[in-house]
C-alpha cells in the first residue's frame, strides 16, 4: 500500500476470526495474569446466569483490528486505538473487523508521517460489538531509523 | 464503597516499574489473535492491556480489589484509548508509571449504582521518551440494595 493509493472513503480489507476459540482465551488469560472467570468457567457462568459460554477479552477483541490494520498499513503502522465496546463476543462466534478511511492529514512534530484516521468495527453476524477510531502511518518518516523497514520485513507484510 | 472512598481513588499512584516482553510471550499473545507473528521483534499492539498493568506493578486482581469488585459478572469493560508513540519491542525493558484518572458513581438501570473508573499508564524506554500511552476505562456495577 502506498500514500498515493488510500483515500478517504476507502474501505479497509475486512479482517476474519471465523471462530473464537476458548482455549485461545484460557492462554490469554493466563498472559494477562486475568483471574476474571467470566473468561475460562462456561459451568461459572451458567451458574451466574449469563449462559453456558465464556466471554472474549476485550485485547482479544481489540486484536482482531488490529490484525486487519496490520494486514492493510504494516506492523508497526497503528498510532492510537480508541475503541468502545458495546456488547460481549463470545466463544464460538465469528467476528470480522472492518473500517473505513475518514480523514488524510500530517502528523503535528514528526516529521514525514502521513496518517489516516479510519472508523473502526468489530461485527457479530450484522450486530456492531465494538466501534472507535484508529489513527493509522500510511508512510515512514525518512528520518526515522527504529522502526522496521520493507527491507528488514517490516511495513507492507501482512500476517497469514 | 462509599461515594467519599470512591473520589478519594483519584489520584492514586500505582507503584511503577519495569517489563519486558519475553519472545514466547509475544508469540503466544500473537497467536491467540489468530494472526501470523510479526516481523523484527515487533510486540503485537494488544500487548498495551497486559504490559503497562503489570509493568506499573498492579494487576487485574488488584484493581479489581481497588474497587471492590464483587466477583464476577461485576465488572464491564468500557473502552480503550492507546496511544503508540514508538514500536513496541521483544526483549526491551519499558518503565510503567500511572495511577487513576477518574472515578463518577452513577445511578444504574437495574435499581443500583455503577461506577466508572479509568486509568492511565505510560510506558517509556531507557531514554526516557514515550513509547506509550494507555487510558481504560471500567464500569464497576453495584448491586441494587
Amino acid at each position: 500500500m502506498t500514500t498515493a493509493a488510500v483515500a478517504v472513503g476507502e474501505r479497509i480489507p475486512a479482517w476474519t476470526m471465523e471462530f473464537v476459540d476458548p482455549a485461545r482465551m484460557k492462554t490469554m488469560a493466563a498472559i494477562l495474569r486475568d483471574p476474571y472467570s467470566v473468561h475460562w468457567d462456561r459451568a461459572g457462568n451458567e451458574r451466574l446466569g449469563i449462559g453456558p459460554r465464556v466471554i472474549n477479552q476485550g485485547p482479544l477483541n481489540v486484536g482482531y483490528i488490529a490484525n486487519m490494520l496490520i494486514a492493510w498499513a504494516g506492523p508497526t503502522s497503528i498510532r492510537r486505538l480508541v475503541l468502545a465496546f458495546a456488547r460481549p463476543v463470545l466463544d464460538g462466534d465469528s467476528v470480522t473487523a472492518g473500517g473505513v478511511v475518514t480523514a488524510i492529514h500530517r502528523a503535528d512534530g514528526i516529521d514525514g508521517e502521513t496518517l489516516a484516521t479510519c472508523d473502526v468495527w468489530l461485527d457479530r453476524a450484522g450486530e456492531r460489538v465494538v466501534t472507535g477510531t484508529a489513527v493509522v502511518c500510511l508512510t515512514m518518516p525518512s528520518t526515522t531509523t527504529d522502526r522496521p523497514t520493507p527491507a528488514d520485513g517490516g511495513e507492507g507484510d501482512s500476517p497469514a | 464503597m462509599t461515594d467519599a472512598e470512591l473520589t478519594a481513588l483519584v489520584g492514586f499512584r500505582f507503584p511503577g516499574g519495569r517489563y519486558t516482553v519475553a519472545h514466547w510471550e509475544n508469540f503466544l499473545l500473537t497467536d491467540c489473535t489468530g494472526a501470523g507473528q510479526l516481523p523484527g521483534g515487533v510486540v503485537h499492539p494488544i500487548a498495551l492491556f497486559h504490559v503497562p498493568i503489570l509493568g506499573a506493578r498492579t494487576s487485574i486482581a488488584e484493581l479489581f480489589a481497588l474497587f471492590d469488585a464483587k466477583g464476577p459478572g461485576s465488572v464491564s469493560l468500557l473502552g480503550y484509548d492507546w496511544e503508540y508513540v514508538r514500536p513496541l519491542l521483544e526483549d526491551t525493558e519499558y518503565r510503567c508509571e500511572g495511577g487513576i484518572l477518574s472515578a463518577e458513581r452513577s445511578a444504574a438501570d437495574n435499581g443500583g449504582m455503577s461506577d466508572i473508573v479509568s486509568f492511565q499508564i505510560e510506558l517509556r524506554d531507557d531514554d526516557d521518551r514515550v513509547v506509550a500511552r494507555i487510558t481504560n476505562r471500567w464500569r464497576f456495577n453495584r448491586a441494587a440494595s
